[in-house]
């Protein structure tokens, strides 16, 4: 067997420990050799996060126990993202992880709802999603299995603390064999006619030498652009928000989603974690300046603040490649898109594991690389546009950067999918994110009704479809309130360390 | 607004008949009514359709069960088809039609990678469950919870499918009338009318043009140009005959090349159809014709008949009120089974994106779009089987070595080449095991395995490689031959047909 690849992650945090934890799980001991560095000094940007369902596949694999690693990151669970103010100020409404309608109806359901509608009926498409009302109603528990069941029609996600989660991957990584190496790089050694990075000097002098390096040193980007000089693509013609500032503040309501309100010159996000609030004001320096954003922030809190507000600069957009030459970026060395759909750690995930199928031997071939980068520039850009979505579809004008982005250019395939829509109801399928219910609930959530619906809906007879939309909405509403209550569900499930073993059916 | 309530087809053939009976079935109730305008058939006694397996979905959607088609148009399952004398190390291979695993297990390709990187000398296909099946005359019915999985396509006798497919539909309430198209009025990028040969005038909310080459509507309207895929799929003539059936029957089809093109050899219970593809730069109708019985080594009873095939696409397919499906979209020769599926994808489209009013089709975008991509697809597929040939030092198959290929297929050949994944991209109509075992078949191995692999013991790789020829062999001698299978034709559709209505 040939030696091992000595593969080097500058940078800890999510980023760097996912990407750990992926590689000394899923390569053998003898493939590569894996060294983290990382700096205590550095700041990692942390704020409370939110995160997607792949998350829980993520953490299933590499075998980290879901009560416990919620324990460790003070986690509450995530049923979706409600958009408060996003469509006419005073709306809002939920993008769930989960379909409208039952089980069975995938891709029909929608047009069978228009259709009652546009016959008059009065309830919102909200009344059919499980997963909805299950968020609003404050409750929360695991899917049924079966899949013929209303409440199999949905996943979750988690709220936590993102540097609780690194940390906690980190034991599993050292242990798995995932070598630590406290430091601060000083020098970037490359090799003189590949352009390769061949070693990290660190400021105790200590060269650290690998073959394939992984950037996770965030927005300094300090291999992928300060070293190799990849250029970046600057989306902020369509994602004009440019700043942010998180505040923690006291625990609140246990709310099983994450809120994002629309706002001045931007948007907030409120987390709720076991122990505090994460929150956040995400806004466009164009529109707004900084102190009166730090202002409205704490003004809109809904308990008292823990501390300051804490500011970070950012711009939407990416490196256009991820990996170059012998260096992959993870993480926010990578490229950024503000959190509104919480896809930064999906990011990571999705970086780090498609790293896997396509690692290199000591000598890059150049194949391999390029079928990465276009796996990763699918992915942004599918995300990327979504969030364009959001913004594009917002029907406030009450200031600048409202009407700015109601106006604005999007990408062709955006106004494309947006068009089909308004016309019949009919929404694109694609592998990856998003799925069509999600571009659903953000496109009725905002108001886009469509003219009208697919003649497919035609085939139930009328009686039959008042009845069936009827059956289900009290279906939903009488299962949603036998659920446990959200907060009494994570004190059983993962609060304190049990001091008695935690019931039967609770841990998946 | 109003809706779409009256769908005129204008074509012949398997096309016209497979749109009519898509729509009836699935609009019928909600009052859409289906007239079939019925264009004299180009359909010779010689003609043959070969299927994918994939057309069971259209069959089950519009309820025409196998044993019918077994019946009436003289079918024989086909569970792969045998490439013979593209060159290189490998005298011939058999491109089978497995199911994918399902689960996330590392596919099985790295097994044998890392296998033939450590001394395994058995070929790539007998791990496969379908090529295995075909070469030992055998039908891969499905079996309850086996993740091992192999289907079959049909071979099927054209006129004969054609008239099944219409008796079925006029059943359904169907109207239709034989004629010939005089004349088409178009206004803008709309056809108000079409003008038959008897002064009658067809309106519709919505015309599909199932006419094949001869595009009769689609072609009269802005920005349908056809592209011609001719630099990279040479070969412009179709010659097809008759010889004996096979007995006992076999089940897969057989493709083998010759110096100006290839024969196809598909079996059916009555006959086997003969097809020649050829590039008439190469070789005149008249010496293929004389040539054709030496290559085919059978006998050829009757008559050839010699047509034009011109591989490519339109610009665009749906304008305005009008729709193309099947070959008047865009057309590539037989070489695996893909004719009919070309129809059954644009009928597949066509209604998903069904539209919802008469008056204006946005849909039509989306539609064009789609069908580029499948297309594509397609069309680099059987393009690899030119890309790759190992034919030296003859003029056509030369060039075809040489030409450089769309960045699609090239990307798919790069990676597989490194590392034996098969990137795959929306819209693909074969999937990684196809890919595979194209390329494997003409020779293009996998340089690295997927490092995963190595994450079992040494032990466990090759007990797994041992394990998985087993299982093969062992299901294969559990499979009826064809002979059975014509008797009591057993297929479980274990996906249900999508519920849109």
């Amino acid at each position: 067997m040939s030696e091992p690849l000595k593969i080097v992650i500058l940078g800890g945090g999510t980023a760097g420990w996912m990407a750990a934890i992926a590689l000394s799980t899923f390569m053998p001991r003898d493939r590569c050799h894996v060294r983290l560095v990382e700096s205590e000094e550095i700041g990692i940007v942390g704020v409370g996060e939110a995160t997607l369902p792949q998350i829980k596949n993520f953490n299933d694999s590499v075998g980290v126990d879901e009560a416990e690693m919620m324990r460790a990151t003070k986690a509450t669970f995530k049923l979706g993202i409600e958009f408060v103010d996003w469509g006419a100020k005073g709306s809002k409404y939920i993008h769930p992880f989960g379909v409208h309608g039952p089980a069975d109806m995938a891709h029909i359901f929608h047009h069978r709802w228009l259709r009652a509608v546009q016959q008059g009926r009065k309830s919102g498409i909200e009344d059919y999603s499980f997963a909805v009302q299950a968020a609003r109603h404050g409750r929360f528990d695991f899917p049924d299995t079966d899949t013929s069941k209303i409440d199999s029609t949905y996943s979750y996600a988690y709220h936590f603390d993102a540097g609780l989660y690194s940390a906690h991957l980190r034991r599993l990584a050292e242990q798995r064999g995932t070598t630590r190496t406290e430091g601060k790089v000083r020098e970037v050694i490359q090799d003189p006619e590949s352009g390769d990075i061949r070693s990290l000097v660190l400021e105790s002098g200590e060269t650290i030498s690998g073959d394939l390096f992984i950037d996770c040193s965030g927005f300094r980007s300090l291999l992928l652009d300060k070293t190799l000089g990849v250029r970046w693509e600057d989306w902020s013609k369509w994602l004009v928000c440019d700043r942010a500032f998180a505040v923690p503040s006291e625990r609140d309501e246990l709310s099983p989603f994450t809120r994002s309100t629309a706002m001045e010159a931007g948007w907030r996000w409120r987390i709720p974690l076991q122990h505090r609030t994460g929150n956040g004001y995400v806004f466009s320096s164009s529109f707004i300046d900084e102190d009166a954003a730090a202002e409205a922030l704490l003004r809109s809190l809904d308990t008292k603040a823990l501390a300051d507000p804490r500011m970070i600069k950012f711009q939407a957009g990416r490196r256009v490649v991820s990996w170059e030459k012998n260096c992959v970026a993870i993480g926010l060395s990578s490229g950024f898109l503000e959190p509104l759909e919480s896809t930064s750690i999906y990011l990571i995930q999705v970086a780090a594991l498609q790293l896997l199928p396509q690692l290199p031997g000591k000598r890059i071939d150049q194949r391999l690389r390029d079928e990465y980068n276009r796996q990763i520039d699918k992915e942004y850009e599918r995300i990327r546009d979504f969030l364009i979505l959001h913004y594009k579809l917002n029907r406030r004008d009450d200031s600048e950067i409202w009407r700015y982005c109601a106006a604005m250019e999007v990408p062709e395939s955006l106004t494309r999918k947006i068009e089909l829509f308004r016309h019949s109801g009919f929404i694109e399928r694609y592998h990856g994110l998003f799925s069509p219910p999600s571009w659903l609930s953000v496109f009725i959530g905002q108001g886009l009704i469509p003219e009208s619906y697919s003649p497919f809906a035609d085939t139930m007879p009328e009686d039959k479809l008042i009845s069936f939309l009827d059956g289900l909405r009290s279906e939903i509403h009488d299962k949603v309130q036998e659920m446990p209550r959200h907060d009494q569900f994570i004190e059983r499930y993962c609060a304190e360390a049990p001091a008695i073993p935690v019931a039967e059916g609770m841990s998946q | 607004m109003r809706r779409v309530e009256q769908v005129a087809i204008i074509g012949a053939d398997a096309s016209a008949w497979m749109a009519a009976a898509a729509v009836m079935r699935s609009l019928g109730a909600t009052g859409v009514r289906v007239r079939v305008i019925e264009l004299p058939s180009l359909l010779q006694m010689v003609d043959t359709y070969s299927a994918l397996p994939a057309l069971d979905g259209f069959h089950h959607r519009v309820g025409l069960q196998d044993r019918k088609l077994l019946e009436a148009c003289k079918a024989l399952p086909i569970a792969g088809q045998r490439f013979s004398g593209w060159g290189g190390e490998m005298p011939q291979f058999m491109h089978g039609y497995d199911r994918p695993a399902g689960d996330t297990k590392l596919d099985f390709m790295h097994f044998w990678t890392k296998g033939r990187q450590e001394g395994l000398r058995s070929d790539f296909e007998s791990f496969s469950l379908g090529a295995t099946a075909a070469k030992a005359g055998r039908v891969p019915v499905p079996v309850k919870g086996a993740t091992l999985g192999a289907t079959y396509g049909y071979n099927i006798d054209a006129r004969a499918y054609s008239a099944l497919l219409r008796h079925c539909t006029l059943q359904q309430g169907v109207e239709s009338k034989v004629a010939t198209v005089a004349d088409v009025e178009i206004e803008g990028e709309r056809i108000a009318a079409v003008i038959l040969e008897d002064g009658e005038r067809v309106e519709a909310d919505l015309f599909i043009d199932a006419s094949g080459q001869q595009a009769v509507l689609i072609g009269q309207l802005p920005g349908t140009e056809f592209e011609s895929w001719r630099e990279w799929l040479p070969c412009d003539r179709m010659l097809v005959a008759s010889g004996n059936a096979l007995r006992p029957y076999p089940s897969f089809s057989q493709i083998s090349a010759f110096q100006q093109g290839w024969i196809g050899h598909f079996p059916l219970q009555d006959r086997t159809a003969v097809v020649a593809i050829y590039d008439s730069r190469e070789i005149s109708d008249q010496e293929m014709a004389e040539k054709l019985p030496g290559l085919a080594r059978l006998p050829i009873n009757g008559d050839a008949v010699v047509s034009e095939l011109n591989q490519g696409m339109r610009k665009r397919g749906w304008v305005g009120n009008c729709v193309a499906v099947g070959e008047s979209l865009f057309s590539l020769e037989p070489l695996d089974a893909v004719q009919l599926h070309i129809t059954h994808n644009c009928i597949s489209q066509l209604m998903t994106l069904f539209p919802v009013e008469a008056e204006a089709f946005p849909e039509a975008e989306a539609y064009n779009h789609i069908l580029r991509i499948v297309a594509t697809n397609l069309r680099d597929f059987q393009l690899a089987h030119y890309k790759l040939n190992q034919r030296l030092g003859e003029p056509l198959w030369d060039r075809c070595r040489d030409v450089a290929i769309p960045e699609t297929l090239q990307r798919k050949l790069d990676i597989f080449a490194a590392r034996g994944h098969i990137p795959l991209f929306d819209f693909e109509t074969f999937q990684e095991h196809g890919w595979a075992s194209l390329f494997i078949g003409h020779g293009v191995i996998p340089q690295s395995y997927d490092p995963r692999l190595d994450l079992l013991p040494e032990q466990e790789q090759i007990a797994s490689v041992h394990q998985r020829m087993e299982d093969v062999i062992s299901r294969v001698e559990a499979m009826p031959p064809v002979e059975e299978f014509i008797a009591n034709p057993a297929r479980e559709n274990s996906v249900p047909a999508p519920s849109m209505g």
